[in-house]
């Protein structure tokens, strides 16, 4: 990847990889958050809603592919731009003594690596959509992992207002 | 929940019960690994170099990394016993309770909390 830095600077490479990071993970946010308000609160057959009630009635399964493309790009970029941050942000971080913002961005990075490794059954779920058996694995499932997923974009967001941009 | 039938369809495939060891364990291993300090190797981003297993960081070369050790063994660890759990028998794979995939991250919670107690100060 050298050779990019010869057109631009060093700062800008990590700028441009930390806000692809960020708006990939805008797009998952999006993805989860409908699909769990769709197996939480599924709308009801024959009423015309307004706003939420089109929030919710989105297609889950076909979500379900675009969420686990979206966290390995997002969690490949991370880890990325994970160890620029580990040299130039989170010593910086600790000369400051904010402990509580270093500790949930280390929660960000747990709970997200633990985020990836249930990917493979919840596609699983997903895919298997139409058998009721696994209804409620699915629908708790999907909503740990949008959980997971707010936590961490938030977290994201706070650690980067601490530092601003310019890695 | 109905219990019983989660665990019933559990195993519709092989790739079913892998899928759903596989995450169950890595949760579990990688928890075990950032608290137990057993990545498969570290990476010293400052000089760009990587050791094997555990290494302290050293003076003048900035900071160890685990963390990329730590995904390296769980993902190991619970890819073996999620192909050991796909090939048992099916009256056996049909046991294992679909709920554990959104119950063990949750259990774990608290574990992680806990394992980050020393930024936890007011």
């Amino acid at each position: 990847m050298d050779f990019v830095l010869d057109y631009i600077s060093v700062n800008t490479f990590w700028t441009i990889l930390s806000t692809t990071h960020a708006l990939l993970a805008v797009a998952l946010l999006g993805a989860l958050t409908h699909q769990a308000a769709a197996v939480l609160a599924p709308p009801r057959a024959g009423i015309a809603g307004g706003f939420v009630t089109h929030f919710r009635s989105v297609s889950g399964p076909r979500y379900a592919a675009a969420v686990c493309v979206l966290w390995v790009l997002v969690f490949i970029v991370g880890a990325w731009i994970y160890a620029r941050y580990r040299l130039h942000v989170r010593i910086l971080i600790e000369q400051e003594q904010l402990w509580k913002t270093l500790g949930v961005f280390e929660m960000k990075e747990h709970i997200a690596t633990i985020g990836l490794g249930l990917l493979p059954v919840y596609w699983h779920l997903w895919k298997n959509a139409r058998n009721a058996a696994y209804d409620s694995a699915r629908k708790w499932l999907t909503v740990v992992l949008a959980a997971i997923c707010w936590y961490a974009f938030l977290a994201g967001h706070i650690v980067n207002n601490v530092r601003g941009f310019g890695l | 929940m109905n219990a019983a039938t989660d665990t019933a369809a559990a195993t519709s495939s092989r790739f079913g019960t892998f899928a759903l060891v596989f995450g169950i364990c890595f949760a579990i291993l990688y928890v075990v690994c950032e608290m137990g300090a057993f990545p498969m190797f570290t990476y010293h981003p400052g000089i760009d170099r990587i050791d094997p297993g555990f290494a302290p960081p050293r003076r003048d070369e900035g900071p160890a990394m685990y963390w990329y050790g730590w995904i390296a063994n769980s993902a190991l660890g619970a890819s073996i016993l999620g192909l050991l759990a796909a090939m048992l028998p099916e009256k056996i794979r049909g046991k294992i309770p679909l709920a554990l995939a959104w119950i063990v991250p949750v259990v774990l919670l608290p574990v992680l909390i806990y394992s980050l107690k020393f930024y936890w100060r007011w």
